[in-house]
Parts: structure tokens; sequence; C-alpha cells
């Protein structure tokens, strides 16, 4: 059977496009619908697929989390946390090229984001590229964080000064603590890294100052007291060294290092000639004792047989020589406490810290430690 | 913009009463008025726009049903080693083997072949059937694992719907036949969410010309449905685009390359296509229930033993080859792989596109050309991002022969001008080794063994084009003045033989004069009758030099001969062309003796 021929309706325009507008609408209304159903259900499954990944990545499966991490991508590809975990498991698996790939795309749409900077300098840091690792650091310290940003800040600073540290720029490091410790929060235990932070980078001033800011939150804090008191020591200031490392070692009776630098710390302050507050008899005892201990110990390092140290290749050879002199100025301490000593005192503390030094490859007791100490700082002993 | 127009019509209306009472009529109906006055032209125009929305809508239904057929499938994340993967794609090819074979004979294969057949053959239909068995057979092919793409069928389900929506206007056939590429053109551009590309891979492929009146309605359609497209899915390109290097001259070395690369493996790909599927076609009908069924189990042999990156149309292995996911021989091996495995889908004649494997293949391809070369020379500072990207380019000027959109496609697809001349001088290279190895671009060598005869638009592009100037000759006679009296005029004439003479009418006219018309001046005594006054009223036509030789066929029929003017002087004489001089040229062309 024929079909009946179509009519044209080109004649009639108003009514096509009305229709045609209907159509449309409908048309967008009903695609709408079922775009908006099929969204939610493909963000459902990525939202599964992401929880399955990440107990994955617990449990060591790294391979099969980054496989799973990818499919929730695919079903909600624009989701920033799904993208960021997967970037974090492909630098964690060793993909830094592909991690630095997704990281970069990332960070192109959210520049200031600080946990995608703060990714990129961790990725940096890996590469071992350090102006690239501090600017996204840097990023990331000033960028926006969606939550706890001061803590978070602060954070992404201390993993920037031990990446510096790490990649050796100590100068560059200790001028990024300097900054940060005027941003670090009133807490004691941001106040111990930044002060130990201090320390490793052998700033030991600001160290000290650090721990004692510490040590204001927290007086009782072991590790600052232990921390402050080394910093002292290494300032030299062992008469503070003391107090620190005793109220420490009380904390710490266990820990030898603290009990051998309070001893050594001790020694220096009871056998410091030159200590303004003692008598000038108590001086010279104190210079006597001093020599007669280092006479001592090169006799004893001698007879042990002067084993080779560092410095020279024959140790022997050098003992012998620092034997004669040290019998000539035994004959010159008559002198000493009359008005022909002269330089005599500081003489005596030459030879003792040549000896010192000479003898550190027989083994350094306390004493020996704080006889070298003296001999070393002198006048410099905090008083 | 309604008002505006209804104050000019205002302004316009005569004082007179008459007119007077007819200014609420036309302030009432504007809208009808408007309407009513539609041009085929204009309302051709409005009808793209509306092509355009519903082709969107439809290639996003196609979309969602892909994906909703993969999870169902092949569930959310396939992996290798599992059954799903190995047995899907052989059953799903035997229902749609039944489907092709008993209900939609006319879905086999891209569908970019049968569009411009509708173009050139059908007057622009396509059957809604068509469209609907496309969605159908396309959602489970790509679904299921088929290494296949969903744009050609778009372009063919758009061109469909362009059908089904303007076959009932009083369109002429010039224009029934225009609905074809419009619905194409909205169809591609809403699978690509990539509008340029979709416009000139109409133009250079199914239409294969450029006109006003073509390209405003296919833009339009092309625009209209990638806007109802992003406004759904978003404006984000089908993959992740990575941050692309700066290409540093001596870097183009590296590309040039790819360049080569890429032709050898398009060639490769083509001639795969070529040689076995009419193989296939000439088997048994009955194994036709088999084949897709037979390429599905071997794709799904690919997946289960460790490839499933290959099936399906595969943008998220793109997104990640661009994004280093990929060794380099890992990169390779995928791209051999896909090769493979589209040659399977396609030969068996699944319903399915070629764009999105053709995509595929040049991002391996690229990735893997540029890791080898970052191998040897780590100091090149192109990403693999960059050389995927140039190499999706790359395949698709080898392979699919359009130098043009594979340009603009990398261009609109990367936002990024920056890489312009590596992709220019890649996609050259590769056009040029394809075209050298390969006689026949592959959409115009599936149609010849399809049995059917289209213009091939790449032969087309390159022949050459006879002007005026291969044909004109030097005029026999002076030219005459017009202000010269028919006595000076014999005077200058005396000594030639020919009978029609060129006068040039000041500033720029042209006339012609016979002989006889002198003689019959003479005679009647009147020597001193300017040649003007004998002029015909109507000017002589003229031509140029450059003018393609077939407009003056238009001409040498009024005229025994038509000058030829220079551009710059129309009053200039460049030559005489008549109608022997065109009809000889063109039978040099052919081989005959002029």
């Amino acid at each position: 059977m024929r079909k009946p021929a179509l009519e044209p309706i080109t004649s009639r325009p108003p009514v096509v496009i009305a229709l045609l507008v209907l159509l449309a609408l409908v048309g967008l209304f009903c695609v709408g619908r079922l775009v908006h159903h099929f969204q939610q259900e493909e963000k459902a499954l990525a939202r599964q697929l992401y929880w399955r990944s990440l107990r994955e990545q617990v449990a060591g499966k790294e391979d099969l989390a980054i496989q799973h991490f990818r499919a929730a991508l695919s079903y909600d590809r624009d989701n920033f946390e799904y993208q960021l975990a997967l970037a974090r498991a492909l630098v964690d698996s060793g993909r830094t090229q592909e991690a630095e790939s997704y990281l970069i795309g990332l960070w192109e749409r959210f520049p200031q984001n600080g946990e995608v900077n703060l990714a990129l300098g961790r990725l940096a840091a890996k590469e071992k590229s350090l102006d690239r690792a501090i600017q996204y650091y840097h990023n990331a310290i000033y960028g926006l964080w969606v939550s706890d940003a001061e803590q978070n800040r602060v954070q992404a600073w201390f993993e920037l000064i031990r990446v510096l540290i790490g990649l050796g720029a100590r100068q560059q490091a200790e001028a990024e603590l300097l900054s940060l410790s005027a941003n670090v929060p009133p807490n004691a235990e941001m106040e111990l890294r930044t002060a130990n932070l201090f320390a490793e980078v052998q700033d030991y001033e600001h160290a000290l100052t650090e721990y004692r800011r510490a040590l204001g939150s927290d007086p009782t804090n072991a590790a600052a007291l232990a921390g402050a008191g080394e910093a002292a020591y290494k300032l030299s200031r062992y008469r503070t060294a003391a107090g620190y490392l005793e109220a420490a070692a009380k904390a710490r009776p266990q820990d030898a290092q603290l009990t051998q630098l309070l001893r050594t710390s001790q020694l220096v302050l009871e056998n410091d000639p030159f200590n303004r507050r003692i008598s000038r008899v108590e001086r010279d005892r104190r210079l006597r004792k001093i020599f007669q201990d280092a006479g001592q110990r090169l006799d004893a390092c001698i007879e042990a047989g002067a084993p080779q140290t560092s410095n020279s290749p024959t140790s022997s050879d050098l003992m012998s020589p620092l034997k004669g002199r040290w019998t000539k100025m035994k004959s010159k301490l008559g002198l000493l406490g009359t008005s022909r000593e002269s330089d005599l005192p500081d003489e005596i503390m030459d030879l003792v810290l040549q000896i010192e030094q000479q003898t550190t490859a027989c083994g350094m007791t306390a004493k020996d430690q704080a006889l070298l100490l003296l001999a070393e700082n002198r006048a410099g002993v905090e008083q | 913009m309604r008002d505006s127009l209804t104050e000019r019509q205002e302004l316009a209306v005569p004082s007179n009463s008459a007119a007077s009472e007819a200014v609420p009529n036309v302030r009432t109906h504007s809208w009808l008025f408007l309407t009513a006055n539609l041009t085929e032209e204009r309302f051709f125009l409005i009808l793209s726009v509306f092509i355009g929305i519903f082709a969107g809508l439809a290639v996003i239904c196609l979309r969602l049903a892909i994906d909703w057929t993969s999870i169902s499938l092949l569930g959310p994340a396939p992996s290798p080693h599992t059954l799903a993967v190995l047995l899907v794609p052989a059953v799903v090819g035997l229902v749609i083997a039944v489907l092709v074979i008993h209900v939609f004979p006319q879905v086999r294969g891209s569908g970019v072949n049968q569009t411009k057949a509708a173009f050139y053959i059908f007057n622009g239909r396509i059957p809604f059937r068509t469209a609907v068995g496309k969605f159908i057979t396309a959602a489970l092919a790509i679904g299921s694992g088929q290494s296949l793409g969903p744009e050609d069928p778009s372009l063919q389900i758009g061109a469909s719907l362009a059908w089904v929506i303007g076959r009932r206007m009083k369109f002429s056939r010039e224009k029934l036949r225009l609905l074809a590429p419009v619905g194409a053109a909205a169809g591609l551009a809403a699978a690509f969410n990539a509008p340029i590309s979709a416009v000139l891979f109409v133009i250079e492929e199914v239409i294969g010309r450029w006109s006003a009146a073509i390209l405003g309605s296919v833009v339009l359609s092309a625009i209209s449905s990638v806007v109802v497209v992003r406004s759904f899915l978003g404006a984000q390109p089908l993959f992740r685009i990575p941050p692309l290097a700066t290409v540093h001259p001596t870097e183009l070395l590296a590309y040039a390359v790819l360049g080569i690369v890429g032709g050898l493996a398009a060639v490769v790909f083509a001639k795969a296509i070529g040689y076995f599927r009419p193989l296939l076609v000439a088997l048994p009908k009955a194994t036709r229930y088999f084949q897709p069924a037979l390429a599905g189990l071997m794709i799904g042999f690919i997946g289960y033993l460790g490839a499933p990156q290959v099936m399906g149309a595969g943008y998220e292995s793109i997104d990640q080859a661009m994004h280093d996911h990929f060794t380099w021989t890992v990169l390779a091996g995928l791209a051999g792989l896909k090769i493979l495995a589209t040659t399977l889908s396609i030969i068996t004649g699944t319903p399915g596109g070629m764009f999105a494997p053709t995509m595929f293949i040049g991002a391996m391809l690229g990735g893997a050309v540029g890791g080898v070369e970052r191998h040897f020379y780590p100091h090149l500072t192109g990403t693999t991002g960059t050389y995927a990207l140039v190499g999706m380019g790359v395949l698709f000027a080898g392979f699919m022969r359009v130098p043009m959109t594979s340009v603009f496609m990398v261009l609109e697809l990367s936002g990024d001008y920056s890489i312009i001349v590596p992709v220019i001088l890649a996609n050259a290279i590769a056009y040029v080794i394809s075209r050298s190895l390969q006689e026949t671009p592959i959409f115009d060598l599936l149609t010849r063994q399809d049995g059917l005869n289209l213009p091939s638009l790449e032969e087309q592009r390159e022949e050459g084009i006879l002007r005026v100037e291969d044909a004109m000759k030097l005029p026999p006679a002076p030219v005459l003045d017009s202000r010269l009296t028919v006595g000076e005029a014999i005077e200058q004439l005396q000594g030639t033989s020919s009978d029609v003479f060129l006068v040039r009418s000041a500033p720029s006219g042209w006339g012609s004069l016979n002989r006889d018309v002198f003689e019959r001046v003479v005679n009647e005594g009147k020597s001193g009758a300017t040649l003007a006054s004998l002029l015909p009223a109507q000017p002589l036509p003229y031509l140029h030099p450059d003018h393609p030789l077939e407009m003056a066929l238009r001409y040498v029929e009024q005229t025994p001969l038509v000058p030829v003017v220079s551009r710059a002087d129309l009053g200039k004489l460049e030559g005489i062309i008549t109608g022997e001089d065109v009809f000889a040229r063109y039978r040099v062309a052919t081989g005959e003796s002029p």
C-alpha cells in the first residue's frame, strides 16, 4: 500500500519552530534528568572505588590501589581528592614522573592549594631539585589549606627545613628556621622541633633560645632540658649547661650521653683556672693539677703504644717532643704566683691543649674532654 | 531587538491614513511577519540550530549508554585475567551480529561513508531506523570492549536525526542533501566536544568544498550541539591534557621522526584493513554471525593476557599515556595491539568508529617515540603528554588523510597554540608518507570495497585546475577605441583578416563589432559616426586570466570572443578566448589531440 504523501509544513514556519522548541525543551529536560541520575551513580561508584583503594593502600597493595584510584577518577575525573590520592600513591610507589604529571595538572587548576604544592615540593625534593622544592614548599607554606591551615603551614615549613638540611643547603635551612621561629605557635612540641632543627644546623644560640621557649611552655620537658643543656655546652656555657643537664639527667637517668655531658661540664667548672671568682692560689692549684693530669695522660698514652691519630702519621714521633716540653715546663711551674710568671698560665694551657689533641686516639674520658675544652676556651668559659 | 525593528518599521511607514492603519497590524504580528518572510536559506539556518540540539542530546545518550553498558558488562574497573574481559566481547559480538543481519542492516561499519553516500546518492536520506540501530549496536559493541569509538556513529546518528527533522520541510534538493553533513557535523562535534575539528572534518571528508551557505549551517549545528553537550557533561576535553612543554626549534627533528613513524603506522593500519576486509566479506554469509564474536574473542584475549587498555574507545588510556603512566615499551606495545584489535573490529563490520582508536594509536605511538628520544637525548624538553598529543594528530593525518582537521583537532583539544609548529611538521610528514605508500585514503577504500563510487575528495582536491590563462591567446586584430569614428577604425584595421574586433570603452567597458557592421555604416554614408554609438547597450562580459576555464564556458556561447583583462587595470587586454580555444584546451587535458 502506498503511503500518503507527506504534507509540506514550511508554509507554517511559526508552527514548525514552536514545535521544535517544545521538543527541544522536552529533550533537554529528559536528558538533563538522565545525565544527573547517571552522574550521581558514577560518583557513588567512584567513591566506592576510592575507599577500596584506600583500604588496599593500607594493606600494602599499592598497584591495586593505584588501579582503583584510576578507575575512581574515570568516573569522577575532576575530583580533587581522588587525583591527589592517586598522585600520592604514585609517589609512594616510585612512579614520580607520572605523579608529577597529575600533580602539575592539579596545580594548574589550583595553584594556591597547599596540599598540591606540598606534594609537588616532596616530589621535587625526591628528585633533589632544590629550587623547585623551595618554590613549591613556599607555595604550600603561604598557600590555601582546607583545614588546620596554621598547623599544616608549620608542618610544611618543618618539612622544607628538613629537606634543605638533607640536601646540604644549611644556610638556606637556617634562614628558613629564623623565619619559622618567628611564626611558630606557642606550643612546646613545635618550639622543641624548631630548637632541634637549629641545633642540627649548628646554630646553638638560636637553638638555646628556642629550647628556653619550649621550657617556658613546659618546664619539665626532658627533651627540651637536654637540648638546652647540649646547646649551652656547645656554646661553652658550661654552668648553664650543667644546670639544664642536671635537670635532664634526673628525668633520664639512663641516658649515658647526657650523663657524660653533665660530667664534662661539671669538670670544666671544677677545673677552670681562669674563673674570676677563685683566688690566685686556687688558680695556681688548678693550673698545676691540669698540668699534672695532662702529663699523666701523655705518659699513659706513650706506655700504651701511642696509637696513630688521624692528625699525624706517627704519633710517637710527636709524643716524645711533647714529653720533652712538658718536662721543661714542669721546671717553670715554680714561677706560678710570682711576679715573673708572665704568660706562663697561657703557655701551660697551650701545652695541655696540644697534649690532649695528640692523645685523643688513646681514648677520651670526661676529664680529658674537660681539659681539652678548658684549654680551647680559656677565657671563654662561662663565669 | 524586536523593539528596534518595530521602531524602524514605524519610521518607514508613510504618513497617509491607510499606512497608519497598517502599523498596529505589523506591531501585533511582528513574529508572524518575520516568520512568514523566512527564506529557505534562513529557515535552514534556524533548523540547523535545532539539528545541533537534538544531535547533541542523542550523543549524550550514546555516551551514557556506552558507559552504562561497559560498567554492567565488564565491571567498573576491568582488569586482566578475568573471565568477563575474555568472554563478554565475544558473547555480545554474537548479539550484535544478529541485530546487524536481521534488524539493522544499514548500521555496519563506521558510518562516515554511509553519511557521505547519503549526501551524494540518497539526497541526504538516512532513515531513523539506522540511527536507532547505530545507537544500540555501537553502545553494545564499544561498551563490551570492541576496539571502536563513538565518534563515527555519533556522526551518522546526527545525520540521521537531521534527515528526520528536515524531511517534511519543503526544501530544495540541494538543502535536503545538506541535511546529512549538517547533522554529521553536529554529531561529531558533540562526540568530540570540539566544534572546529568537526566542521573541518565534514568539510574535508564529507562535503569536499567550501561555501558560505554550507559553512553557516554546519557551523551553527556543530556549535549548538557542543553547547548542549557542554552544558550537561562539562567543557573539558575527552581526556585531561597535561601541561605542554614549549618546543625548542632543535627539537623539531624529534617531531619529524614522530611524523615518519606515525605515517608508516598509518599505512600499516590502513593496508591491514584494506587487505583483510574483502577476505572476510568474501566468506560465506553464514560466517557473518560469528565474525564480530570472533573479533571480540581475540580482543578479549588480548585484554585477558594483560592489555585491557585496548578494549573500547580507550580514552582513559590516552589520558594515562599523556600523564606518563606507561614506559615507552608499553606504549609501543599498546599501539601495536590496538592496531590489531581495531583491524579485527573493523574488518568484521562491527558497528563503531575509527576516530577514537586512531587517536589511541597516535597517542601511544607519540608517547613511545617521545620516550625513546628522551632516553637517548635526555635534554629534549617535550613531555610524554606533548608527544602523545602530537602523535594523535599525526595518525589522524596519516590514516584518515584529513590534514587540516588533524592540525586543528590537536590545537582544539589542547587549547595550546604553542605546539602548532611541531604539529604541522609531523602531520605533514605523516600525510606525505601515507599518500606515497597508500594510494587510496581509508574512507575511499572502504567505499569502493562496498561497491559505491563516491567522489574521492582527496583526489578532487588535488586535481589540477585549468584556468583561462591556459587557453587564452593574443588578439589577432588591434583593439579599437570607442571614441574613433568608423572611418578611422577602418583605416586602423587595414591589413587584418579578422571579422570581429574588440572595442574598448572608457573607462573600463568592453564591446565587440563585426566587420559587416562597418561596411553597413559606410554604405549608409555615416563614416563619421563613433564606434561608441554602434556598440550594443549591453557591455561585453570579460574574464581574468586566473578564472577557472569552466567559467569561460558560460560566455563563449553568448559572444564569439571574450576579452581577458588584467585585474589591476580593467582596460588592459591580456588576451582573448573563444569557444574553440576552451574545447581545444580540454581536449589536450584529457589526452586527445587538440
